[in-house]
């Protein structure tokens, strides 16, 4: 069995809720919704090799779309979360528009300038979204109330966007992204319409960003402004690079390993960000290409000694 | 014949870049089937006149047609879809990817499924990437990435790309371009066996004078941006002019 391992990862998941603490099952909640941001993030820069500094923005529109359609207009949950959606992919549509545009650094700083300006937005507009106060008491339906429900929640949703993520990647559609990523003008000089394809993924990566917004906002009662904040959108660019943005698992991993340290971090120290800087500067100078990209160079380079050594008797 | 000219034709092309003028009014017409050469000294020109074919170059004045159709201001990826296919002299490949994802990814492109965002790209196009891989001699490499093969294998990736697009005209920028004596022999017969099997066009520029006599069945001169001689190769050959400003000149 070539995938072992991602069965018996899938499997401790589903029987988490039975050796974790409630603590550690949220964590453990949000280590999951945080991945599925991740893995939006990874698709425009490991994928098609452009830097978002703005994902979290979508993340956020995601989960004030939920949460006022909840608290303001007694909406029914599901078609919420799908509004929530919605809503992130038409936003992504409109920035991604001027941004694909640019080419990195470019990209990177107006992709970030949009996040803040939509975080700014929702931050001094007090009377329609609360301001800095947020919006607390969204709630899920009854029968998603208890966390050990909703963690279940999360997860099937979590499995099903990865797969879907999965999918996409490995598409004709993916191969061109990255095909785009590789060499843009061989591209284009192959009939790409270099933008149309770049928007795209744009549109389908906010959307991602969106729905993992959306289904947090409801387990976590509550939605503020610091969820669009430049500070939220360096996460999965963090967790990416910690894990291997060339590799599709290694945001995951990232992340997992990102929100769980930092959990466990901050019990005995407040200093969290410096312990988190030493962890990817040792990264970055240790295992370049992240973990699991460090990883998969070394496996390649071994199978390519065995085979090379195979063909010299 | 009529027909045969109704092929490419470029009508009083002139670009510019600042003050210089690169393209000096060009009028050409390149016939279906034929191996057409474009030669010249550095900075004749060649190359901002392959751009503007391509549409890497947008002309200041004149016109490009393909098949009788005007395309002069079309972007460069619809040229592509319309059958225009080129080769970068500093050979643009895809390093990641290996050969055969390579040339996939070209046929991907070329039968329009780019769009799709579900099925599995491997499963496209099997018989077609093994075709194209086996005509330029590549099949025993197809698990290799692009950066990881020989100068002389980068060039023939790019022309198998390029023949992923299904073009029926290919425009080769200095196609042996750092290659070994044995290599470019082997990439003009190559070149020569695809214009006759798969009935290409081919506009190709070059510095190698055997390889342009040796394949090109029709032989335009730029100097200065403008056209001095046009014409078979003999004819070429014989003109003073040409002569005068390149054969016969230090080279």
């Amino acid at each position: 069995m070539k995938r072992w391992w991602l069965i018996l990862c899938l499997l401790l998941l589903v029987i988490a809720p039975l050796f974790f603490t409630e603590f550690y099952l949220s964590i453990l909640c949000e280590a999951l919704v945080m991945t599925m941001l991740t893995l939006s993030f990874n698709l425009l820069f490991g994928f098609m090799g452009q830097l978002s500094f703005g994902q979290a923005a979508f993340y956020g529109l995601g989960g004030y779309t939920v949460a006022m359609l909840m608290t303001k207009v007694q909406f029914n949950f599901w078609l919420s979360l799908a509004a929530g959606v919605v809503m992130a992919g038409l936003i992504g549509l409109i920035v991604g528009f001027f941004c694909v545009r640019l080419r990195g650094i470019y990209f990177a700083i107006l992709t970030l300038a949009f996040g803040q300006l939509i975080f700014f937005v929702i931050f001094k507009w007090h009377n329609f979204t609360g301001g800095d106060d947020g919006i607390q008491g969204v709630f899920p339906p009854v029968y998603l109330k208890s966390p050990t429900t909703y963690y279940y929640f999360i997860l099937i949703i979590f499995i099903a966007s990865t797969f879907l993520m999965w999918r996409i990647l490995h598409s004709p559609f993916g191969q061109t992204l990255k095909a785009m990523r590789e060499n843009p003008e061989r591209t284009e000089f192959l009939g790409i319409n270099i933008a149309r394809y770049q928007l795209s993924a744009f549109v389908i990566a906010a959307a991602f960003a969106g729905l993992a917004g959306a289904i947090w906002v409801p387990f976590y009662r509550s939605v503020a402004p610091s969820y669009l904040t430049w500070i939220k959108s360096g996460e999965p660019v963090m967790a990416a690079i910690l894990g291997g943005p060339s590799t599709f698992f290694g945001p995951v991993l990232g992340m997992f390993i990102m929100t769980f340290f930092h959990a466990w971090v901050l019990g005995f120290t407040h200093f969290w960000p410096v312990v988190m800087g030493i962890l990817i500067l040792t990264i970055i100078f240790l295992l370049p290409g992240g973990i699991l990209g460090f990883a998969q160079e070394k496996l390649k380079q071994r199978r390519e000694r065995l085979a090379s050594s195979n063909e010299q008797p | 014949m009529s027909n045969l000219d109704l092929f490419l034709q470029t009508e009083k092309l002139v670009k510019d870049f600042g003050k210089l003028r690169a393209v000096n009014g060009v009028t050409l017409s390149i016939h279906q089937g034929d191996v057409h050469a474009i030669i010249g000294p550095n900075g004749a020109g060649k190359s901002t006149f392959f751009n503007l074919i391509t549409g890497y170059h947008v002309a200041n004045s004149g016109k490009v047609l393909f098949k009788g159709k005007e395309i002069t201001k079309v972007p460069s990826y619809k040229r592509c879809k319309l059958g225009i296919t080129r080769s970068f002299q500093i050979t643009s490949i895809f390093p990641k990817f290996n050969v055969y994802e390579s040339v996939l990814m070209a046929l991907l492109s070329h039968r329009k499924v780019t769009s799709n965002l579900i099925a599995p790209a491997k499963r496209f196009f099997k018989e077609e990437v093994w075709r194209i891989l086996e005509d330029v001699g590549l099949a025993d490499q197809a698990r290799h990435t692009g950066d990881s093969i020989s100068h002389g294998d980068k060039k023939r990736l790019e022309l198998a790309i390029t023949l992923g697009t299904e073009p029926q005209l290919l425009l080769l920028d200095e196609p042996t371009c750092g290659m070994s004596p044995e290599e470019t022999e082997n990439t003009m017969v190559l070149i020569k066996k695809l214009a006759e099997e798969r009935g290409l066009t081919i506009l190709f520029t070059e510095h190698d004078m055997g390889v342009v006599f040796g394949i090109a069945r029709r032989i335009s001169v730029l100097h200065q941006g403008s056209l001095i001689a046009d014409g078979k190769p003999e004819e070429v050959r014989a003109s003073e002019e040409v002569q005068k400003v390149y054969l016969g000149g230090t080279a």
